[in-house]
């Protein structure tokens, strides 16, 4: 960390303030990370749990403004998870109920609510931040927004989290970033005996990433595919059977009615793929958000964010599973066609 | 709440949440995030103990906290916080320390399951055998920067913390320190120890002026590995030259010595003066004992009145401020005086007896180390640091950010839920890392569930271990304190000796106390005896068997060894390493090699298992995944003799020679090849080379079936990753490699691996310092995996791929793709005062 690189960041210098806050994680990924994530604009929307963990996270790390859209209310399966909304807020806005407690995570960010629909939205709108993070939604949705973000070169995320089950998408375009490069180098000293140490170069590397199309037309069942399947475990299949859920009934399978939607997943998932490896006991934990599996997909999403703003480490490219039963975090590259 | 709310959960797994009883131990990073993923789920009965304050510096990742929370107690204030999630919960929060007495074993009984997110080594020593004891599931987490760690620890059935070795903290030899440093970090522990030779409690072993007996370097070769490699017959001269001149001038470092503190006062904290005795008497000093310099740059001396002429003034306070720049020596020279200033006001301060105690964030007491380190880095011409990074070096701060807490603690209660529905055996241990492993995971499972270590110290059933300990300097009060407390964590010892039944040390207070300043000898504790001790309140007993050493002077006084075997084979080693040209029976070694790399354990043993350690993720994909590395010839050339090395290496005969009970040396080897690379960081010198050379004109082919050698390659590389895997995260992967040369004495090497594998915690997963040839030595690494004949297979281990062929050595490869999957979580608090390098 030379004072050149402190220099050559048009930005001012960090406050001791913040220098103070922020000091275990500037020793991680270091000042000039620190200080783009000072300049960084978040959407954050959709406020159910995984919307709240997202949010805590970005907050923490010290981003410039983070913004929280939602237009539904506070419901009781929100306790499962949304700890940002307190127990009073029930049947009021969420993304409102979730200021207070979201502006004492980290007084430094500015942080606003919005409770207009997210399908009112348009380019101009989404245009005002970095990063565009979309919870729920449904596949319809997420590609307007998305090539909305591809055309404003803006970059989205979609992701959402079922029981214990969670995913995300990541459509960066083209996304260039700096990745330590572990090389050998040989260091000669007078003996003339050959010493080998370990540098770590920075190199720039650019990485396109495709929109969120090229999920949508990702065949599953072929023949390519299955082997992955069988190796990774039925992940990418729940996904699609969720999806296709609600794509179908234009709702979340329901706890409140269990065992008819339960019976439901059923039906989709023999009909997308029989004899899967999918079995019943995982279709039994996919209902409201479970708060271990919401922080640990809120957890690699706000990674991602933070990779993201600060161009630093490779974005997972581009679809990531996570795998409650063995709790496997893994991602497939779905290429566009 | 989840568990409130009916339908959410499957029913079984709603009550067994609803009823359970939990404990989480540690209100930190991680702590905070389970204790809020526990009450949303709906657990309601909860206890959380954390000792801690709130810190400034927390508020990054433990969200619980806010500003107005700094000072408060952290397990208090998470109770807090987490019961505005969910009213309806119970939690009791203990502001304490879970060691305390006031923690039993019938306190850890009441719960059905324990959470650890600690922070420190003795305390998850402590939480594992209290749940050992109490027969109650732990779920054991950690953090380290982008790094996390799950696992589950269950008497019977799975491995416990101490199962596995973990490193030590790193230690350097004094002579390194006081006379030839040679990197940021020894003036850094110079500097420390001259702050408390100034005004903190000053210890014997931290002494600061040059070290006017310095031995002969080949010593500090062995015991440093820092020192530039001479030749032997050079060195004792020397040595002897050094310890003539050094006779006359003693007696002055002495008086100097002993006095610092004294003299520091009697000068008024003269900023000149003192600048000029550390920077320039001591310098020139060093300097006359000329032939320290024969092979190192000669250290230049700083005098105060050329440096700054003009003395210092008051105004230079801004530049102590510039926490990430690197200070110019004009500058460290304000920032010493102004620290200088401030700290002897402290001192003079003080009552009576009392000293200062160091602490990173004691602003004056971290401006000084950083201002007198940068000084002495310049004189010896070393790289200078910024505060910055000093301060991490000197506090040894481990990175953390809320992300990796979050991903962590999810995982931890994920798993709780899994404990709870019985499926112990699913809860295999998970790692999180930044960047994915060669199938695209970056949350990874491990593959399987290991189980206990039959020799493990605390959790075998009969446990006892070796201690190498110089019975002739250790008094037993050293023996309780730093073996039994400091090392094996226990907390009120009672020790016996087994033969007579002598009581040696008391837990009652007062009842052993004439023992305590007597040497171990003195009590007739020498080679051979056996010790019985008892630690009460952990309900852990052990036995210790003696095995006397006459420490050199740089050694470190005693050491523990987990397995009594692991004591003498070396040298008979050695004598078979003598001959590597003799046939060899490869298939004795063959065999030999699978008792001592299988877990241990009788069912592993044999060819009938085979089928059973044969790889699990074979895969031919991925190569696909490999970076081409060209790596520059010369030493892709040295990886290539080290590829042949491998099979060359085996004993002549040897199998009627050894002794059956050295069968079973579980770590021998690979303790072994650690040395061995340690000895050698660089490449095989030219002589060693023509050595191999030779070997490689003559190829020894590996006898034995396919899959025989298929199981021994998959038994090394999950030994590897059991034995070793504290050591991976910065030394890359090593337990494939073989011993260079042969080791030269047990007790050195073990030294050796003591302050090498430090290494790994000292500098955290920060920066990785292993040399290329720790990382590859064995296989090639260069260009994509291929398999070259039939025989070739690939396997996946330790997140790399390696290819692997029994019948022609040299196609062994290995791809460069490496990710630290395997490795714990060691980090250690950086509040405590006490724990320094």
């Amino acid at each position: 960390m030379g004072v050149e690189m402190d220099i050559k960041e048009a930005g001012v210098e960090l406050t001791e303030a913040e220098n103070e806050l922020y000091d275990r994680q500037i020793r991680l990924w270091g000042l000039e990370s620190q200080k783009r994530l000072r300049t960084a604009k978040i959407l954050i929307a959709g406020l159910c749990g995984l919307g709240a963990e997202i949010t805590k996270n970005i907050i923490l790390s010290g981003v410039n403004s983070v913004k929280l859209l939602d237009d539904k209310s506070v419901t009781e399966a929100d306790f499962c998870s949304q700890f940002l909304a307190a127990r009073e807020s029930l049947n009021t806005n969420r993304a409102e109920a979730s200021l207070v407690r979201a502006r004492a995570l980290n007084p430094m960010v500015d942080i606003s609510a919005d409770r207009e629909p997210l399908k009112e939205k348009t380019a101009e709108f989404f245009g005002q931040f970095d990063v565009v993070v979309v919870n729920g939604e449904t596949n319809e949705e997420l590609l307007r927004i998305d090539s909305i973000c591809r055309e404003l070169g803006v970059k989205f995320i979609a992701t959402d989290v079922w029981g214990t089950f969670g995913f995300y998408f990541a459509s960066l375009q083209k996304h260039s970033y700096v990745e330590d490069v572990i090389k050998h180098k040989v260091v000669s000293n007078p003996d003339k005996k050959k010493k080998y140490e370990t540098v770590s170069i920075p190199t720039q590397r650019e990485v396109d990433y495709p929109g969120y199309s090229a999920w949508l037309d990702f065949d599953i069942t072929a023949p390519s595919y299955l082997r992955k399947l069988k190796r990774n475990g039925p992940g990418v299949l729940l996904l699609s059977v969720l999806q296709k859920f609600r794509t179908t009934h234009q709702r979340d399978p329901s706890y409140k009615t269990r065992a008819a939607d339960l019976e439901l997943l059923r039906g989709i998932r023999d009909e997308l793929l029989p004899n899967s490896d999918l079995t019943d006991e995982a279709l039994g934990v996919i209902f409201a958000q479970i708060s271990p599996a919401v922080a640990v997909v809120g957890g690699v999403v706000a990674q991602e964010v933070i990779k993201v703003v600060t161009k630093m480490e490779a974005p997972h490219r581009n679809l990531f599973v996570f795998d409650p039963e063995t709790c496997a975090g893994y991602f497939e590259t779905i290429e566009a066609k | 709440m989840a568990a409130a709310i009916d339908g959410v959960f499957p029913s079984t797994l709603q009550e067994l949440v609803k009823k359970a009883k939990v404990l989480v131990v540690g209100a930190g990073g991680i702590g905070c995030e389970v204790l809020k993923n526990l009450v949303l789920s709906g657990f309601s009965d909860i206890e959380i103990i954390d000792l801690d304050t709130i810190d400034l510096s927390n508020l990054n990742r433990q969200f619980l906290f806010h500003r107005e929370h700094v000072g408060k107690s952290k397990a208090r204030v998470a109770r807090e916080s987490a019961l505005s999630f969910n009213p309806d919960a119970k939690i009791t929060a203990y502001h304490d320390s879970v060691t305390s007495t006031d923690y039993g074993v019938n306190f850890f009984k009441k719960f059905d399951l324990v959470l650890s997110a600690l922070d420190n080594r003795a305390a998850r020593n402590h939480v594992n055998r209290m749940c050992l004891n109490a027969d109650v599931p732990l779920i054991e987490s950690g953090t380290a920067g982008y790094n996390g760690q799950v696992e589950l620890i269950k008497r019977g059935l799975t491995q416990c913390y101490e199962c596995t070795p973990k490193d030590k903290q790193r230690s350097f030899p004094g002579c390194t320190i006081r006379n030839t440093p040679s990197e940021p970090i020894h003036c850094i522990v110079w500097a420390k120890h001259l702050f408390n030779q100034l005004f903190g409690e000053s210890l014997e072993d931290e002494d600061i002026s040059p070290d006017a007996a310095d031995p002969d370097a080949k010593e500090k070769d062995e015991a440093g590995g820092d020192a530039e490699p001479k030749a032997d017959g050079q060195e004792k001269e020397k040595g002897e030259e050094s310890k003539e001149e050094d006779k006359e001038a003693t007696a002055n470092g002495n008086v100097v010595r002993i006095n610092t503190r004294q003299w520091a006062k009697d000068c008024k904290y003269d900023a000149g003066k003192l600048f000029n005795k550390f920077f320039n008497e001591d310098i020139t000093y060093l300097l006359r004992m000329s032939n320290l310099w024969k092979t190192r740059k000669a250290p230049v001396p700083v005098q105060w009145d050329t440096l700054l002429p003009d003395g210092s003034s008051g105004d230079q306070k801004e530049v102590a401020k510039q926490h990430h720049k690197i200070w110019s020596i004009e500058e460290c020279g304000h920032v010493f005086a102004n620290a200088l200033k401030e700290l002897s006001a402290n001192f003079l301060k003080l009552e009576g007896d009392d000293t200062l105690s160091w602490d990173k964030d004691d602003q004056p007491a971290m401006d000084f180390v950083a201002a007198c380190a940068n000084v002495r880095s310049h004189i010896f011409n070393i790289e200078r640091k910024s505060r910055f990074e000093i301060k991490s070096m000197a506090g040894n701060i481990i990175p953390a950010i809320a992300t990796t807490n979050a991903i962590t603690a999810g995982i931890s209660v994920m798993r709780a839920f899994k404990v709870l529905e019985g499926k112990l055996e699913q809860c295999k241990a998970v790692y999180a890392r930044l960047r994915p492993n060669a199938r695209n995971h970056f949350l990874v499972p491990d593959a399987s569930l290991p189980g206990p270590n039959p020799n493990c110290h605390v959790c075998a059933s009969d446990p006892a271990i070796t201690l190498k300990i110089d019975t002739k300097r250790i008094r037993i009060r050293e023996l309780r304190d730093e073996v039994l407390v400091k090392t094996l964590n226990m907390l009120n010892p009672d020790v016996t000796v087994e033969s007579n039944g002598t009581i040696l040390i008391s837990s009652e207070e007062g009842e052993t106390e004439c023992n305590e300043g007597k040497l171990l000898s003195e009590l007739n504790i020498v080679d051979g005896v056996i010790l019985k001790c008892d630690d009460f309140f952990q309900n852990y007993e052990l036995s210790i068997i003696i095995s006397h050493f006459d420490a050199e002077r740089d050694q470190t006084l005693f050491e523990v060894v987990a397995d009594a075997s692991q004591l003498k084979p070396k040298e008979e080693e050695q004598k078979k390493e003598a001959v590597p040209e003799e046939k060899e029976d490869a298939e004795q070694k063959t065999a030999k090699k699978r008792a001592a790399n299988g877990e241990g354990d009788a069912k592993d043993d044999g060819p009938s298992t085979s089928k059973r350690s044969r790889p699990t993720e074979v895969d031919e994909e991925d190569d696909d995944d490999c970076l081409v590395i060209e790596e520059d010839e010369d030493e892709a050339d040295v990886v290539a003799v080290a590829t042949d090395k491998l099979s060359v290496q085996s004993p002549p005969k040897a199998g009627t020679k050894r002794k059956p009970s050295e069968v079973i040396e579980d770590e021998e080897d690979i303790t072994e090849i650690l040395d061995s690379s340690d000895d050698e960081p660089a490449a095989p010198t030219k002589c060693k080379r023509s050595r191999l050379d030779e070997s490689l004109s003559n190829p020894v082919e590996l006898v034995g079936s396919q899959t025989e050698q298929m199981s021994l390659a998959s038994r090394i590389l999950q030994q590897g990753s059991r034995l070793w895997n504290g050591l991976n995260a910065a030394r890359g992967f090593h337990i494939l490699m073989r011993p260079a040369t042969p080791a030269s004495g047990t007790m050195q090497n073990t030294q050796l691996m003591a302050a090498t594998s430090g290494i790994a915690q000292g500098s955290g997963l920060l920066s990785p310092s292993s040399s290329l040839l720790q990382q590859v030595a064995g296989f090639k690494v260069k260009g994509r995996l291929k398999r070259r004949c039939k025989d070739c297979y690939i396997v996946v281990r330790q997140e790399r791929g390696y290819v692997i062929c029994p019948t022609h050595p040299r196609h062994k490869q290995m791809s460069m793709k490496k990710r630290d999957y395997k490795s714990w979580i060691l980090t250690h608090a950086t509040q405590s005062k006490e724990r320094g390098f």
